[in-house]
């Protein structure tokens, strides 16, 4: 009687095990799925930067028009803990993309990630290979009467500073490479 | 509970990057770029004259400051700093390897994947096994 309870517990531990090392797999399967999505997206963002470069001239983009005077950044993370068992916390990052540099604690768009959520998301999310619609990103606006549509200007015109360093009127390219760099940045929160 | 590792919560912390030049211009585009008042920046570009103690440098100090919650560093740089990388075993700032335009992404030198690979190896299991 004792050994078949013994067997059974150990049978137990062994599929429990077995379980773990499913999961990490397929974590890993989605770390190197994600990865290759973030080199695409990359790729593409070089390529057209390579084409706005070749379309306004190398001397109108390069590491020497980059804004030295101080300036916040207008995409950035707020760090959290989030439990994941009694002895175990995991850092829950959530990023705000083009905050107002005015204000930069409102008017933001804001996507939260958790390493839980993102495996939770992933399944489908790469079977569709659309990383950045599956992400929760929220446009939140600290006025309670405020319109989205308030929200996606502010972001714009951050969009527009970021832009201004290379000049007023900028090749469509580079506004394409924009957005792709912008993907990129949401697509390393989900690694 | 003695070996619990503190996460080191921030509301709003920059992402580091060391980096080429079109990488760090793309990022920069995006709205990751910082400077502060001190003019010192959240990155770091990379190129032919960039020294390895330069790197080095920018590694541990983004890696200790306080207001940076990632690091993206591009695969080649880090594979001249390989030492640095993989000793670092903080939660935060995470490190990230990405792909640079000249040197794409490698499998076989990415420190995750390192690891995973040393923790299915036979030495490990036999290890675990004694």
């Amino acid at each position: 009687m004792e050994s078949s309870k013994n067997g059974r517990e150990s049978n137990e531990e062994i599929s429990e095990k077995d379980e773990n090392i499913l999961s990490f797999l397929d974590s890993m399967d989605t770390y190197l799925t994600l990865m290759d999505s973030l080199s695409s997206t990359l790729r593409q963002g070089w390529l057209e930067l390579a084409s706005a470069r070749h379309s306004m001239g190398a001397s109108r983009i390069n590491s020497t028009l980059l804004d030295l005077k101080f300036h916040r950044a207008s995409t950035t993370l707020q760090v959290n803990e989030q439990s994941a068992g009694p002895d175990r916390e995991l850092p829950h990052f959530t990023l705000r993309k083009w905050a107002s540099s005015n204000n930069p604690e409102k008017n933001f768009e804001e996507a939260k990630f958790g390493e839980d959520e993102l495996l939770k998301i992933k399944s489908n999310s790469l079977r569709r290979r659309d990383t950045s619609q599956s992400s929760e990103i929220q446009a939140r606006s600290p006025e309670s009467v405020g319109t989205p549509v308030s929200v996606d200007d502010l972001a714009q015109r951050e969009r527009s500073k970021s832009l201004s360093m290379f000049g007023t009127l900028v090749s469509p390219k580079l506004r394409a490479s924009q957005v792709s760099f912008e993907t990129g940045t949401v697509a390393t929160l989900f690694i | 509970m003695a070996n619990r590792v503190q996460i080191r919560t921030n509301s709003s912390a920059f992402i580091a990057m060391i980096a080429d030049e079109d990488t760090i211009t793309g990022f920069l585009l995006a709205g990751v770029g910082n400077v502060d008042l001190r003019r010192k920046t959240n990155y770091l570009i990379v190129d032919s004259k960039t020294t390895m103690k330069q790197i080095e440098e920018a590694f541990k100090e983004f890696t200790t400051r306080e207001d940076i919650a990632i690091v993206l560093i591009s695969q080649y740089v880090a594979n001249k700093i390989r030492f640095l990388v993989d000793s670092y075993n903080k939660p935060i700032p995470a490190i990230l390897e990405i792909p640079s335009k000249d040197h794409p992404y490698d499998p076989a030198h990415d420190s995750v994947l390192s690891r995973v690979k040393y923790l299915f190896s036979t030495e490990s299991v036999a290890s675990g096994r004694r």
